[in-house]
């Protein structure tokens, strides 16, 4: 039997940091962000991949009954289609309109809360949610954590922020040979009871979910299309829509779960490599085969739990680099003092009630800030410098901790 | 059998006043030790100088010593100036104006080396490139011109003529020419209208050591009242000296407390005092003069923050010493070291503002300032001159087999 093919993708835009001067800190109403070049790259990862991605994905849905697709837009991503690009969140509520498109629920900030403030976290997810229901009408059941960071804790704190499903890394070291594209369910323990009075006052959903599913993205499968779709030098370039699809039936199990980044369409794979030509002829392929793409919710309706392996993983797992865990964001002594420094403030600045205070430090709390700070490959010129806004780890540094300062400033003055 | 390399040089430690003895000395040691014979032509005043000249693989460099009064340095009227003070008698050997001298030189290092048998002839900068030119038409061998700065950098673009020709007529001449960075590689295409193939870069190697771990835990948790800020270089315009004092000014505003060094002698000196007394910094700048190299170690141990903001700097290899020493580094983007260091700030060097904020993120940043330390010195074990010297072992090595 063919499996079914589960798309979901991840839309996310920082806000990045301003050239900050020490000389700005202390003088009120500092702005850290970078409005324009904010609204420049939004810009232009609109018009190269998120309005015509959109678009095509609109027809496809229009066209093939049998096609579903997911995403899941991060609150800073909506918060800047707001300020930069309504026709971008109008094209989404369109796609949500057919009905056929599932939104998962992530952290509002798409921070590292999940492995450093139990609290905080709680309240990012909530917020989340609260707004896609606000923005497509939609109470989101399935959760993707920040670059799909995950471990055995999460997975229940998940379950009991009431969610049925979690979207996880398929690594080789915890699948032993098992096939990803199996439902999994996690290990099962009890969390303190500190912990647990933490997510039942915070709760995004009203009550807990009995079971949680976790899907595992398949990252072989996945891959091909993110990353060597226009790879010259890759065994399998061009890559056939037909040929891809016949890899997909062949990979077994009960759905394919491809996961990826949405700016792979037209961004990451420029449009001219044929990326959209690619996605275009594949639900016709696959409704001619009987290849049904799903939700993550109806992988999870047909889930046979009873029979379902354990998914196993102490040590936090995440999608990033080579080394799928948190070496992507923490590690180095600037990546881990910029974090300290800015979770040690939370209580200070809840407090104060500001709104404005608050939200600049939960901006701050963006992974991305993290992520541009890495000297892992640095001198490599790896993946960290392609997608940095900054000319160097220690230029974020500078930045950040400016800006780190500043809120410093606000919060004793 | 071993390659042997004629080489013409200029300025060798410790008879040396700039970064082209020292990076002359790592490369031949690296050649040496990859099995290259090298033989060493130098200029200087006197050949009783030679008995300073002392190092462990000392005997199997032929060194041959022209007489000359030639320095790196030089200008027609530092020239002048130095030809007066020579006893009269000695005057006719080195001429009476800077062309003459090198036309002596020449003269005689082409000569002295005639009955050699080189594979390959390289020559360091300027002065030495029509010695190279008339060596290898003599020994009918490829020459190798190696460029460490030029005419350009030294004089931030108001080139003298004459030393300007010189330079074209090597780059001209030389059947490969060697750049100490990109950035030198750049100014010879776009300035000289050299083209780019015929240009290897091979960045210069350092020597130096990294930091040991009990020095930088020392750096880690000492705590001090007056942070010191080390430029390090001529007080000349190509090195930026004026632009350290601008970054000065801007960090004294915010953090008095912090005092500056600038070591190293120059014509601009007095200008340099007058500006400092300008901005207010005369309680904040320290002169130190020309330093030796214990004094310039201690200082770049002391530091806590090493500005090197040159206008123009081919390689700049005072940036690795510091890195050696466990300072954290600022470099202008103008230069050849900001290319291969990766652990430090780059800044325009006539961005003065960002170059004070980034000495002030540094001093108030303990963890920043403990990552540059400790991971800059990575480029330290990259960059041997072992490593480069093969880099240009393989320039020979084409050469050689090209015109076979």
């Amino acid at each position: 039997m063919n499996p079914r093919i589960c798309f979901y993708f991840q839309v996310h835009q920082p806000y990045r940091l301003r050239d900050l001067r020490i000389t700005e800190i202390g003088h009120g109403d500092v702005d850290y962000f970078d409005g324009n070049k904010n609204e420049q790259i939004f810009r232009k990862v609109a018009e190269k991949c998120y309005l015509p991605a959109n678009a095509l994905m609109l027809e496809m849905l229009e066209q093939h009954p049998e096609f579903h697709i997911s995403y899941s837009l991060s609150g800073v991503f909506l918060d800047q289609c707001k300020e930069y690009g309504k026709d971008v969140l109008e094209s989404f509520q369109r796609l949500a309109a057919t009905g056929k498109v599932e939104f998962l629920a992530e952290t509002y900030y798409h921070s590292l809360a999940s492995v450093v403030s139990l609290e905080e976290y709680c309240e990012q997810v909530t917020k989340h949610v609260r707004t896609i229901e606000e923005l497509f009408g939609i109470t989101p059941k399935v959760f993707r954590n920040t670059e799909l960071i995950y471990n055995n804790e999460i997975a229940q704190i998940a379950r009991l922020m009431g969610f049925k499903g979690i979207i996880a890394e398929g690594a080789d070291v915890h699948l032993q040979g098992r096939n990803p594209n199996d439902p999994f369910r996690p290990s099962t323990f009890r969390l303190p009871a500190h912990r647990e009075k933490i997510i039942r006052e915070n709760r995004p959903l009203p009550k807990r979910a009995r079971d949680i599913a976790v899907l595992l993205k398949n990252y072989k499968l996945s891959d091909d299309v993110a990353f060597r779709f226009s790879d010259k030098s890759w065994v399998g370039y061009p890559l056939d829509a037909n040929t891809f699809t016949d890899w997909l039936s062949n990979s077994g199990g009960q759905s394919v779960n491809l996961f990826m980044d949405y700016e792979t369409f037209g961004e990451h794979q420029w449009e001219d490599t044929g990326i959209f030509d690619f996605l275009h002829s594949l639900p016709a392929i696959w409704q001619e085969r009987g290849i049904k793409a799903v939700t993550p919710s109806q992988v999870i309706a047909d889930w046979n739990k009873e029979h379902a392996h354990e998914y196993d993983v102490h040590d936090t797992i995440s999608w990033a680099d080579m080394e799928r865990d948190l070496s992507a964001w923490t590690g180095n002594h600037i990546q881990d003092a910029a974090l300290q420094s800015i979770y040690a403030l939370e209580d200070q600045v809840k407090m104060t009630g500001n709104t404005q205070l608050i939200e600049a430090w939960r901006r701050l709390l963006t992974s991305d800030h993290f992520y541009y700070m890495c000297t892992k490959y640095w001198s490599d010129g790896d993946v960290h410098k392609y997608f940095s806004p900054y000319e160097s780890p220690y230029e974020a540094y500078r930045r950040y901790s400016h800006a780190l300062a500043d809120l410093r400033f606000r919060l004793s003055a | 059998m071993s390659m042997h390399s004629l080489m013409f040089g200029w300025e060798y430690p410790p008879l040396h006043l700039g970064g082209l003895g020292i990076a002359c000395q790592g490369l031949v040691r690296g050649l040496l030790g990859n099995g290259v014979k090298v033989t060493l032509i130098l200029p200087h005043e006197s050949e009783t100088d030679d008995a300073e000249v002392r190092f462990p693989t000392y005997e199997f460099v032929q060194k041959l010593r022209v007489c000359s009064m030639l320095q790196p340095y030089n200008t027609f009227e530092s020239f002048e100036a130095n030809i007066r003070k020579v006893p009269k008698n000695k005057k006719d050997v080195y001429g009476n104006d800077l062309g003459e001298a090198i036309s002596n030189y020449t003269e005689m290092s082409v000569k002295m080396t005639e009955d050699l048998n080189p594979d390959v002839v390289h020559c360091h900068d300027w002065m030495t490139y029509e010695a190279g030119r008339r060596s290898a038409a003599h020994h009918n061998v490829p020459m190798v011109a190696h460029i460490h700065a030029t005419e350009l950098d030294r004089t931030n673009n108001a080139p003298n003529e004459y030393i300007y020709q010189k330079e074209r007529m090597g780059f001209d001449a030389a059947d490969r020419i060697i750049a100490v960075s990109n950035y030198t590689k750049n100014v010879l295409v776009e300035h000289y209208g050299i083209t780019p193939e015929k240009i290897d870069v091979v960045h210069n190697g350092s020597s130096d050591m990294p930091p040991s771990h009990e020095l930088l835990e020392l750096k880690r948790t000492q705590k001090k009242q007056h942070p010191l800020v080390l430029f390090l270089g001529r007080l000349v315009t190509q090195k930026g000296a004026v632009q350290f004092l601008e970054m000065a000014s801007i960090v004294h505003q915010t953090k008095p407390e912090v005092n500056f060094v600038m070591a190293g002698d120059g014509h601009m000196f007095e200008e340099l005092v007058d500006l400092s007394c300008k901005f207010g910094l005369q309680d904040s700048v320290i002169f130190a003069g020309k330093v030796g190299s214990m004094e310039a170690k201690q200082l770049y141990t002391e530091a806590d923050c090493f500005v090197m903001p040159s206008i123009s700097e081919p390689f700049g290899l005072v940036a690795l010493e510091a890195i050696s020493h466990g300072t954290p580094v600022i470099l202008s983007r103008q230069s050849g070291a900001a290319e291969v260091v990766d652990d430090c700030f780059q800044v325009d060097f006539w961005d003065t503002a960002k170059m004070a904020d980034c000495v002030l993120t540094i001093l108030r940043e303990e963890p920043l300032a403990h990552q540059l330390r400790s991971y800059a010195p990575r480029i330290l074990n990259k960059l041997t001159w072992q490593h480069q010297a093969s880099h240009v072992q393989s320039v020979y090595t084409d050469l050689i087999h090209c015109e076979s």
